[in-house]
């Protein structure tokens, strides 16, 4: 008597499930309830934004959406290359010590309010105060000053040339905002400048965001957005094979992989992104070029790509910008050389072996722990052993950031501009220059002379040195790029990928048909 | 909750225990699939299986179970046999200690509290119950991420959860066994509290707490798996058989072995436990005699 | 003298207990949110908070509350709890309240369906089993148990998602997450999974529990008789026999019930449920200090308060123990 119904209705409630979501199924396309008539797009994300205030976004998933809802004074196009953005135009002194920028006219922020040169002027110098915590404050570092001189239009004062400031000026974490609000109440309720406005956000589960008709670039196809938040990438494929979720972006070939077929398109994009084992050279024994130079020629960067993301991108140097990009096959043992490896053991008087640790953070990204494996494998054939600390990301980035570390397994993130990416890390007053462990005057030379140019042919034959001095001195081991991976569904168009990683285009992108 | 021994009464000793558990057909099972588990991760922790753990053969990745690979090749072409049973080893490693350290601290602050009462008393259970009010898994948790992450901090943290358990189980019948007759006469003979304790309560309790150690091991083991699928437990890269899970469900759908060859042994190992706790409590139970 | 008597009294001395307990937990979490590594900066920046110079880093701990003396903060939190704020996300800029007032319902939800699933399965082995001890029925109905407590929530969940979802394209749990209110039909199907996965686990102590207490009762008089007057084996069992050993069944029903507010976790993250277990798993992550601990003991109160209720109900169902 207690039994039997019971199974019953459970049988039952399993066949009524599988029923409606055949029924629902049928003609699904976007029609998340509640939500819009069809046209929306639902982009399916593993984890919530951590923050929806532009000047601290860094985690991928929080700039995927605040670059929907902020712009820049200028933009990137897929190539990378510099274009307008709420700028319309510059002009940079023959002295190279000021910019003009002429801004758009008519545009608004999403509360309505009109943009002009005080919200630009009011930003920068927002961001250039320390109390801010603006993490792309060095990025202003040549501004000295900026000035309004009329409505729609400003002047950017610079202690020298600094080619590098326009590609700069379109980080999201430069974007424009109004003079008027402060970060608790963007926090809240974002207020910008971007193709999408923010309508609601549910924390953990979903951020929805609107089209907006006025916006500079013209009106988005897409009348609704959302970010869905589905922790399990997994689900994500799922969700994506049963169209309740028509966009999503992988890094995790394997993931990229089991999504592929059944209608769902999968395109993939050299990232601007690199994977290396940083150095640190003022740490003991690593401060001897000899055993750097020997770590460099013991490790095969093709089998570690190969072994730990299943040969799923390029063996890369330095620089992994199209316009710039190093050669790798320009450096010390272009191919694994075992027995040079030994001879720099030697030479640095440590024939009889070495041992050094690395830190290698877990979760972060889905391949750390297999190229850490890997080069511990290589390594351990030329006399070198690497002892593995594997950290939780949160002690992973405490100890990076202190520089508390031997050598660091890590995925770092590139940017389109040489100096923008670089000069930070190793020029001897770049503010990441005690993580990147090395810097020398020849270096600091190089990046003056690059930052000063504004010829790219010049500039891109002194980035190629400053490439090769880094590998002579094996500052890093750079190892390789790696792809990302847009899973569309059927109906989606217009999606361009970037290779930094960007989702602005979901402003041209439409769903159709279904 | 926690089976009431007659605490009068002195344990079996330790071959008819043996014998006991092993005339039950739930302990032989039990024994059985423990020691398969046991011998595959001794065998992993000897390195005299055909292939390590570790090393990876990109061209052999995603082969099916065959007689090269008993239960095939994951997606760097690692053999799956030889983590599964590493993953064993280092689940039975963590499980182990985390119920060693668990067991010593809980039953001497569980006894202290029965025996002596009062302020001890007090503040073991204050601190009990601070520990059973808090979510189990995310007080391993935090733990776990609290401090570098080795085997060893994992099973402390596995203890921290489970030693609230142990309190109660030893507090229970040393509250009874405190005002048993034999005990109250040794007090009264002048001995001194520790040599009570070890000469009158100790063996005592011992059958008890002998189920409760293998019943915690089942949930140890299973505790270090859910924080492996979490990405909290044992460290990479040696294996972890929640984590194995964890990094099979992106290949269930080509390669269902990958997540079919942890769950066999977890379950395996658990059920075995179990098992054998169950055999073992038949066999410490002066009601049940031998088998039930 | 009266204190004295008030203070005796066993619900109040309860009371008590469970106020001390609260502040311990309070406490703990306190602590042990500080031990793990990072703050909410680096949580928040990553590893551009190296970029930060001194001056920034020192404006931003004062942003995050982080400048203040531990104990400080310790006060500081623990008297707005007192005066009902839980304080708020620094992400979402949403206070916890209105946070846990979306999760804690849904965590509630998903125990009582898991409970309703671990009743029906775990007493239903145990009536099988119970019903001819050491046969064969007995034998399936441990083994039920046997497997629900062996097969952990996540292997469960994981091999459940892909199944279901390989074969026969079902997953409602890759469509956003429909409150109970707002769409029952999806709710339940996302629900469904789930409940399965915590109910399964759920039945195994159930079932112990409830076959010997099963066993204990058939013994008893009033059953005896009840079989002496020739009441049919069937409604004896569900009449007589389930009733009797109603009180170990509901205790231990009790207890889990209180475990689930936490021990959701793994579940919740398989499969998307919004739930509190989730809530502060993802705010140990970004580290918001706030969210963690009010949310914390927002779990510790419900489970001390739901272990006060099965005691009382304890107390009112068997009257062996009202009278002592």
């Amino acid at each position: 008597m207690w039994r039997r119904p019971g199974t019953t209705l459970g049988t039952l409630a399993v066949a009524a499930a599988v029923l409606v979501t055949a029924c629902s199924g049928a003609g699904s396309g976007g029609g998340a309830p509640g939500g819009s008539a069809g046209g929306g797009l639902v982009v399916g994300a593993t984890s919530d934004p951590d923050t929806l205030f532009p000047w601290k976004a860094t985690q991928f998933q929080a700039v995927n959406v605040v670059e929907q809802l902020y712009s820049t004074l200028t933009e990137l196009d897929p190539a990378l290359e510099v274009v307008p953005g709420l700028a319309e135009s510059w002009q940079v002194a023959p002295d190279g010590k000021a910019v003009t920028l002429t801004l758009r006219k008519g545009v608004t922020f999403a509360d309505g309010s009109a943009f002009d040169s005080a919200d630009v002027k009011s930003s920068l110098e927002r961001i250039k105060a320390e109390a801010t915590g603006a993490v792309a404050r060095a990025s202003l570092a040549s501004v000295t000053g900026v000035d309004a001189p009329d409505a729609s239009t400003v002047v950017l004062r610079l202690s020298g040339p600094d080619a590098g400031i326009l590609a700069a000026l379109a980080s999201v974490n430069l974007a424009m905002l109004s003079s008027d609000d402060a970060e608790q109440a963007l926090t809240a309720k974002p207020n910008g400048t971007g193709a999408f406005t923010f309508v609601e956000r549910r924390p953990n589960e979903s951020i929805k965001l609107a089209a907006n008709p006025t916006f500079w670039g013209g009106a988005p196809k897409l009348p609704t957005l959302e970010f869905r938040v589905i922790p399990d990438e997994t689900s994500i494929v799922s969700a994506l094979q049963a169209g309740s979720v028509q966009f999503a972006a992988f890094d995790d070939p394997l993931v990229a992989q089991s999504a592929e077929g059944s209608g769902i398109t999968v395109a993939k994009t050299p990232q601007l992104s690199y994977h290396a084992l940083q150095l640190n050279a003022r740490k003991a024994p690593l401060d001897n070029l000899d055993v750097r130079l020997a770590i460099q020629c013991a490790i095969d960067r093709q089998q570690v790509l190969d072994t730990a993301a299943l040969g799923e991108g390029e063996v890369t140097g330095p620089i992994t910008s199209p316009a710039y990009r190093s050669d790798p096959a320009a450096r010390p043992c272009p191919q694994r050389d075992v027995a040079a490896a030994r001879r720099h053991l030697e030479a640095a008087g440590h024939g009889g072996g070495l041992t050094i640790s690395t830190i290698v953070s877990q979760g972060e990204y889905a391949t750390s722990v297999n190229e850490a494996t890997n080069i511990q494998a290589q390594l351990a054939e030329a006399g070198i052993t690497l002892n593995l600390e594997v950290l939780e990301s949160g002690a992973f980035v405490d100890r990076w950031v202190a520089a508390d570390f031997q050598s660091a397994v890590a995925l770092n993130g590139g940017r389109p501009d040489p100096d923008g990416m670089y000069g930070r890390y190793f020029t001897s007053t770049g503010n990441l220059n005690k993580v990147a462990g090395y810097s020398s005057p020849e270096l600091d030379q190089l990046f003056a002379e690059g930052k000063a140019l504004a010829d790219p042919a010049a500039r891109k034959a002194v980035y190629a040195r400053l490439s090769q001095e880094l590998e002579r001195n094996a500052a890093w081991v750079w190892l390789f790029t790696s792809f990302t991976y847009t899973a569309t569904t059927s109906g989606v168009t217009g999606f361009t990928p970037m290779p930094n990683a960007s989702l602005k285009f979901l402003r041209t992108t439409a769903v159709g048909g279904s | 909750m926690t089976a009431v021994v007659d605490v009068g009464r002195v344990a079996p000793g330790r071959h008819t225990i043996l014998r006991r558990t092993l005339r039950s057909r739930t302990g032989v099972i039990g024994a059985a699939l423990v020691g398969l588990v046991v011998l595959a991760a001794l065998a992993s922790l000897l390195g005299v299986l055909p292939h390590d753990a570790v090393t990876q053969v990109p061209a052999q990745r995603l082969r099916g179970p065959s007689g090269e690979h008993w239960f095939g090749t994951d997606q760097f072409g690692r053999d799956v046999f030889a983590r599964a049973a590493g993953g064993a080893a280092s689940s039975l490693l963590v499980a182990v200690v985390a119920v060693a350290i668990a067991t010593a601290v809980g039953t001497a602050a569980g006894v202290v509290a029965g025996f002596f009462g009062g302020w001890s008393s007090r503040v073991v259970l204050g601190v009990t119950n601070v520990l059973f009010a808090f979510p189990p898994l995310l007080l391993a948790l935090a733990l776990a991420s609290a401090f570098d992450r080795t085997w060893l901090t994992v099973a402390a943290a596995i203890a921290t959860v489970y030693t609230p358990i142990f309190v109660r189980v030893a507090r229970g019948p040393v509250l009874a066994l405190r005002e048993a007759e034999f005990v109250q006469a040794a007090t009264v003979l002048g001995f001194s509290p520790l040599r009570t304790l070890a000469r009158h309560v100790l063996p005592n309790i011992a059958p008890i707490l002998i189920v409760q150690v293998t019943l915690s091991l089942s949930w140890a083991v299973l505790t270090e798996a859910s924080l492996s699928f979490l990405g909290l437990g044992t460290p990479p890269p040696a294996p972890s058989l929640g984590a194995m899970v964890l990094e099979a469900r992106v290949l269930v759908n080509v390669a269902w072995w990958s997540m079919a060859a942890p769950g066999v042994v977890i379950v395996a190992l658990v059920v075995g436990l179990n098992l054998l706790g169950d055999g073992l409590r038949d066999a410490l139970d002066p009601r049940g005699g031998g088998n039930s | 003298m009266i204190l004295r008597g008030t203070l005796g009294h066993p619900l109040v001395r309860r009371l008590l207990e469970a106020l001390f307990t609260l502040a311990g937990v309070a406490v703990l979490v306190f602590v042990m949110l500080r031990a793990i590594p990072g703050d909410q900066i680096t949580a928040t920046l990553g590893t551009e908070a190296a970029a930060l110079t001194p001056a920034q880093r020192a404006a931003l701990e004062t942003y995050y509350g982080l400048d203040q003396p531990l104990v400080v903060q310790f006060w500081t939190w623990l008297g707005s709890v007192l005066t009902g704020n839980l304080g708020a996300s620094e992400r979402s800029g949403r206070s916890v309240l209105e946070m846990t007032a979306n999760s804690l319902p849904i965590t509630l939800e998903l125990a009582v369906l898991s409970l309703v699933v671990g009743l029906v399965l775990g007493v239903g082995a145990a009536m099988l089993s119970a019903s001819r001890p050491d046969s064969a029925r007995d034998a399936a109905g441990q083994a039920v148990a046997l497997a629900g407590l062996s097969v952990p929530a996540f292997l469960l969940g994981s091999a459940l998602l892909a199944v279901a979802a390989r074969f026969l394209g079902y997953n409602p749990n890759a469509e956003q997450f429909a409150p109970l209110v707002a769409d029952p039909a999806l709710n339940l199907q996302q629900m469904l999974m789930p409940a399965l996965v915590l109910g399964f686990g759920l039945a195994a102590p159930i079932m112990r529990t409830a076959r010997s207490a099963l066993l204990e009762t058939r013994t008893l008089d009033f059953v005896r008789t009840a079989r002496g007057k020739g009441v049919p084996p069937r409604r004896l069992q569900v009449r007589h026999v389930l009733r009797g050993a109603l009180v170990p069944i509901l205790t231990m029903t009790g207890l889990q019930f209180g475990y689930l507010l936490g021990g959701a976790v793994v579940v919740e993250q398989i499969f998307s449920v919004p739930g509190i277990g989730r809530q502060v798993l993802i705010g140990i992550q970004q580290k918001e200090y706030a969210v963690v601990q009010s949310t914390v003991l927002v779990i510790a109160v419900t489970f001390v308060l739901v272990n006060l209720a099965t005691d009382l109900l304890y107390r009112v169902v068997d009257p062996r123990v009202r009278a002592t």
